[in-house]
């Protein structure tokens, strides 16, 4: 296969390429240089449909942190050894008298001002730690926060969320923790997931979501971040498990999907309200899916809605 | 009225068509410039921060279109030599499933071969191919050199290439 032609595929398709010169000086070289071009580029266009339209996806073998296939990299390397010592100091953390607990019940809301200028709205079903001695110290132990941080370049606002470190550059973000996923959101600023690991960037505008299937980086709409504080919840493709979680935390009621409905994905915004019925009555049909009452919670189920 | 785009095609008329050749196009290259010429005038696209790569862009995407046409009419015309065509195709229900468990398994196939390449590569790979973000861009974000970011793309490139022309051979 010709390396050189598909270097030239790969700069011209770059949005910034501006060497027209030099790609016309590699196509005289040798007038079969042309016909390779054009044939990659055409392979190039055919893989619209082989590769699916699917936020970036970094598969993470779960359960066995000690042996992650990417570690040998070293832009990802650390990622374990940080992980170990997050692990550690959290343990050594909650025994310090400095250190509390705040806990919200599913439905309850509430905001935390640090001594800093940061401030920390819980949603419900929430729990965190913070310290008395250190404001630029939270960690999110399951739930969702929505974080307001005053910027100090000198002593960054760190956030721990189980194995995972998310440092702030000047932001407003969210984040939902479950036992099964966490997810953030940037609306403002910049933060940095996993600073001495892998440390992506996240600028405003920009998710990462981190669950069984891997490791994913998307875009998200920066009034869609944090929306729960406004009584909305806004999703571009998400499955209706996560929905469900986050409306469960957000009105206080237990909510299953089944296997079904729980697959199936939404894109849109649900206006949060408290009347269990009346918001049901709404939401479900909007995700053509039916909502029924069971004991004291809710049950969603594929509808015979409109196919979407 | 020659203002803007079509003016600076004039004052580059020679690269571009120096361009135009090098890309093949022979004898009509000049025929080719007239009609981006003539494009040009017709609308007004509005001020352009970089005009002349703009220019550059557009005469390459031109020759790529006429390459695909080419190779989608040598098809068809081998199609109609072989007898199949038009007049095989069934559109019945089974042809319908049958197409779409090929290209599940295709999709499938693609996201396996990605993955093997590593998270980085992937990253990257579908940030620039499926997104559109630039490579320095991506360098940036990642905080990683320009060459790493390069050295992956021709990777995955290599290998989703490979991947293409053995699918087209099944």
């Amino acid at each position: 296969m010709d390396e050189e032609a598909i270097g030239w595929v790969i700069r011209t398709r770059d949005p910034e390429f501006a060497d027209w010169e030099a790609f016309t000086s590699w196509l005289e070289a040798d007038p079969a240089h042309a016909g390779a071009y054009d044939a990659l580029m055409a392979a190039d266009a055919d893989l619209d449909r082989i590769v699916p339209e699917e936020p970036v996806t970094i598969a993470m073998p779960a359960n066995d942190p000690g042996e992650r296939r990417w570690r040998p990299m070293r832009w990802l390397g650390g990622g374990a050894v940080a992980a170990a010592l997050v692990g550690v100091v959290s343990i050594g953390l909650m025994n310090r008298s400095d250190i509390y607990t705040i806990t919200t019940r599913p439905g309850e809301t509430r905001t935390i001002a640090l001594d800093d200028g940061t401030r920390v709205d819980l949603n419900g079903g929430t729990t965190m730690r913070f310290d008395r001695h250190d404001a630029r110290f939270a960690a999110l132990d399951s739930g969702e926060a929505a974080f307001t941080v005053r910027h100090d370049a000198a002593d960054p606002f760190r956030v721990t969320v189980g194995d995972a470190v998310f440092e702030d550059a000047g932001t407003v973000f969210n984040i939902v923790h479950t036992a099964s996923a966490t997810r953030i959101g940037v609306s403002e600023g910049k933060v940095i997931y996993n600073p001495d690991a892998e440390a992506i960037a996240l600028p405003a505008g920009r998710a990462l979501s981190e669950d069984d299937s891997g490791l994913r980086v998307m875009d998200i709409a920066t009034d869609a971040v944090a929306s729960w504080r406004q009584g909305r919840l806004t999703y571009a493709n998400a499955p209706v498990t996560q929905i469900s979680a986050d409306i469960a935390r957000s009105l206080g009621v237990q909510l299953t999907a089944t296997p079904g409905a729980g697959a199936t994905r939404f894109t849109g915004t649900i206006r949060l309200d408290r009347d269990p019925a009346r918001f049901f009555g709404q939401t479900a049909p909007l995700m053509g899916l039916k909502a029924v009452q069971q004991g004291d919670g809710w049950l969603l189920k594929e509808g015979d809605g409109p196919p979407r | 009225m020659a203002t803007g785009l079509s003016a600076i095609l004039l004052n580059n008329r020679p690269a571009l068509l120096r361009f135009l050749r090098a890309r093949g196009a022979g004898d009509e290259s000049e025929d080719l410039l007239q009609d981006m010429w003539m494009k040009l005038e017709e609308k007004d696209l509005g001020p352009i921060a970089d005009p002349l790569p703009y220019l550059y862009r557009m005469a390459n995407n031109l020759m790529l279109d006429r390459y695909r046409s080419a190779a989608r009419r040598e098809r068809r015309e081998q199609d109609w030599a072989e007898g199949a065509g038009g007049v095989m195709a069934d559109p019945s229900e089974d042809v319908a499933i049958d197409e779409r468990l090929i290209l599940t398994e295709r999709l499938e196939e693609a996201r396996a071969v990605l993955r093997a390449l590593g998270p980085r590569v992937e990253l990257i790979f579908r940030r620039f191919r499926i997104e559109g973000i630039g490579q320095r861009l991506i360098a940036e974000e990642l905080g990683v050199s320009l060459t790493t970011v390069e050295k992956d793309l021709q990777k995955a490139y290599r290998a989703m290439i490979a991947l293409k022309h053995k699918m087209d051979t099944e």
